[in-house]
């Protein structure tokens, strides 16, 4: 049976290197993990072969090498980009050869590229989620953070106009390049500005950084501890605890999947959301190719026409994800908040579920 | 001008009419709108008069003309977004007499839907906004003529200067709870009257 499987070549395009490469390792090797279940599966007819070509963490390097493998190999889809200043860079080379990308990482939405499939959360899967548990929890004065680019300036202008329209305040919002380690000044406004709570939006190395920095100031100030002042994101998950170590206790996060989480198809046992999304991408892949030799040259819009329909939203490539909230308790994410299932609406325009009651404790 | 903030986008469920001939461009953009959130119809060789209902309408720059639109050129009461393939001087000055309030390259791709709509929407309430303060202005303008009269039929009533004659002009405006011109309106009707009595009383005695 084995080599009767048609065997499809599949682009991988994951920085090994660079200061969010935790975060691409992970991402890979639940791509890796769902290949090596593809090929082993009597079921399916086709086998994946990798293609895999490495950024290096360099934006600009992702459209040359998206444009390497979509011109040297016969692979048509593409899984990986980390950053959305990655996958935005890939997108016109997607176009030009009508290319695939299999996008699997949380992002900040306004996209839905007929060329992407994002199998990851967007804001309404994962900051609104969890501004609305946030708010009520610990008060609406919040203080921002970001790394400069796309990701940061979209989340916290997201989260500027939610809390400013459940009339929160924001103290405070700073930017660092990617990859800086500059955090002094950030951590130094907060310090003074005592919010209620912190929106992160680094990435990488910056994060790693700023966290260290704050689980210092918390030792120092009772008032910055975690239950009192906590630091949340939409970005942190297990993969990164390596680089973070105690740092990470007290963090919160917001994702559709944490270790060991219930309700999550294909697998039991993932270690980080990251490895969960790339995996179950590669998975409907296979399912969309399956027994339909030629497919895999097929534009994402016609495969996704002529496939049964799977977890792929055809209007907008997005996915319905849990919710999750989790706070970070002893080196493992402890759900402090289960969310049913959501559509991704990238958008924003479609209806949300209804909030609860809305908190009437007066913040001072 | 205050911008329409995140979750007052108004997209959801919003009606697009696309008015081109059925061609790839419909359907690019039409996925795009569709993905956005967008109820979309198209529509050709006219908009026809459900286009009234529309919230944004995007037309055709290399084939249209103004008998396509139920309203007369420059006055569609929706943003309009012009789909532009020759960029040739007289289809784009066709284009901005019609009212485009954006524009997007034909052929159309992956993207640019979103950008356009945005800009569309801002620039159409922009210019309503402007227009309104235009009409109010050139109506304060009109009714200068108004105000003067006004200013000397209660100098005159009074003995008073036009300085003070203007300043209580103001605070009848401010009492009767009315603009300034309406209030002049009002005085000049007024101080016909009390004239016209003044003068039978005169005429009696």
């Amino acid at each position: 049976m084995g080599d009767r499987k048609r065997r499809i070549e599949l682009g991988l395009l994951y920085s090994r290197s660079g200061g969010y490469s935790l975060i691409s390792e992970a991402s890979r090797a639940g791509a890796l993990a769902a290949m090596a279940a593809v090929n082993g599966d009597p079921a399916l007819d086709l086998s994946f072969v990798p293609v895999e070509r490495d950024p290096g963490g360099n934006a600009d390097a992702y459209g040359t090498h998206c444009d390497d493998i979509l011109r040297n190999s016969s692979a048509r889809h593409v899984i990986g980009c980390v950053t959305s200043w990655s996958r935005k860079e890939v997108i016109p080379v997607l176009e030009r050869h009508g290319g695939t990308l299999w996008y699997p990482l949380p992002y900040e939405g306004f996209e839905a590229s007929d060329h992407v499939v994002y199998t990851h959360a967007c804001p309404n899967q994962h900051l609104l989620p969890l501004l609305d548990w946030a708010m009520p929890a610990h008060g609406r004065r919040a203080y921002l953070t970001g790394s400069n680019y796309i990701w940061g300036w979209e989340m916290n202008r997201l989260a500027r106009e939610y809390v400013t329209a459940a009339g929160g305040e924001i103290l405070g919002e700073r930017y660092l390049p990617l990859g800086s380690r500059d955090i002094g000044r950030m951590v130094e406004e907060i310090r003074h500005a005592r919010p209620d709570f912190v929106l992160n939006n680094l990435v990488g190395t910056s994060t790693y950084e700023f966290l260290e920095a704050m689980h210092r100031l918390a030792e120092d100030d009772p008032a910055f501890a975690a239950s009192r002042c906590p630091i949340l994101s939409c970005n942190l998950t297990e993969a990164e605890f390596p680089a973070l170590k105690y740092a990470a206790d007290g963090l919160i996060a917001a994702g559709p999947y944490f270790r060991g989480a219930a309700g999550w198809p294909g697998s039991d046992g993932f270690a980080s959301s990251h490895e969960a999304a790339a995996f179950a991408a590669v998975r409907e892949l296979a399912r969309m190719l399956n027994g339909r030799p030629g497919a895999e040259d097929l534009p994402l819009g016609t495969l996704l026409r002529q496939s049964p329909a799977g977890v792929i939203d055809a209007a907008t490539h997005h996915t319905c994800l849990p919710v999750l909230i989790a706070r970070v308790e002893g080196g493992a994410f402890r759900t402090v908040k289960a969310l049913p299932a959501v559509a991704g609406d990238p958008y924003l325009t479609r209806p949300r579920p209804a909030l609860a009651a809305p908190d009437l404790r007066v913040v001072s | 001008m205050k911008r329409h903030a995140l979750r007052i986008q108004n997209l959801g469920g919003a009606k697009a009419v696309i008015l081109h001939r059925p061609h790839p461009v419909v359907q690019a953009l039409e996925r795009q709108l569709l993905a956005i959130g967008l109820e979309v119809r198209q529509a050709w060789p006219d908009l026809g008069p459900e286009a009234l209902g529309a919230d944004f309408v995007f037309f055709d720059a290399d084939m249209g003309h103004d008998e396509q639109f139920p309203w007369p050129a420059g006055a569609s009461p929706m943003p309009m977004i012009a789909l532009i393939g020759s960029e040739a001087p007289g289809r784009i000055e066709w284009a901005l007499r019609a009212g485009a309030h954006a524009q997007l390259l034909k052929p159309v791709g992956d993207n640019g839907a979103y950008s356009a709509l945005l800009i569309a929407r801002d620039a159409f309430d922009v210019q309503r906004s402007l227009s309104v303060e235009i009409a109010d202005l050139r109506r304060r303008l009109d009714e200068r003529q108004t105000v003067v009269r006004a200013v000397t039929v209660l100098a005159a009533r009074a003995g008073k200067d036009d300085a003070a004659a203007y300043d209580q002009l103001r605070q009848m405006a401010m009492a009767w709870r009315i603009s300034f011109e309406e209030a002049a309106a009002r005085v000049v009707a007024r101080g016909t009257d009390r004239q016209d009595d003044g003068d039978d009383r005169r005429n009696r005695r």
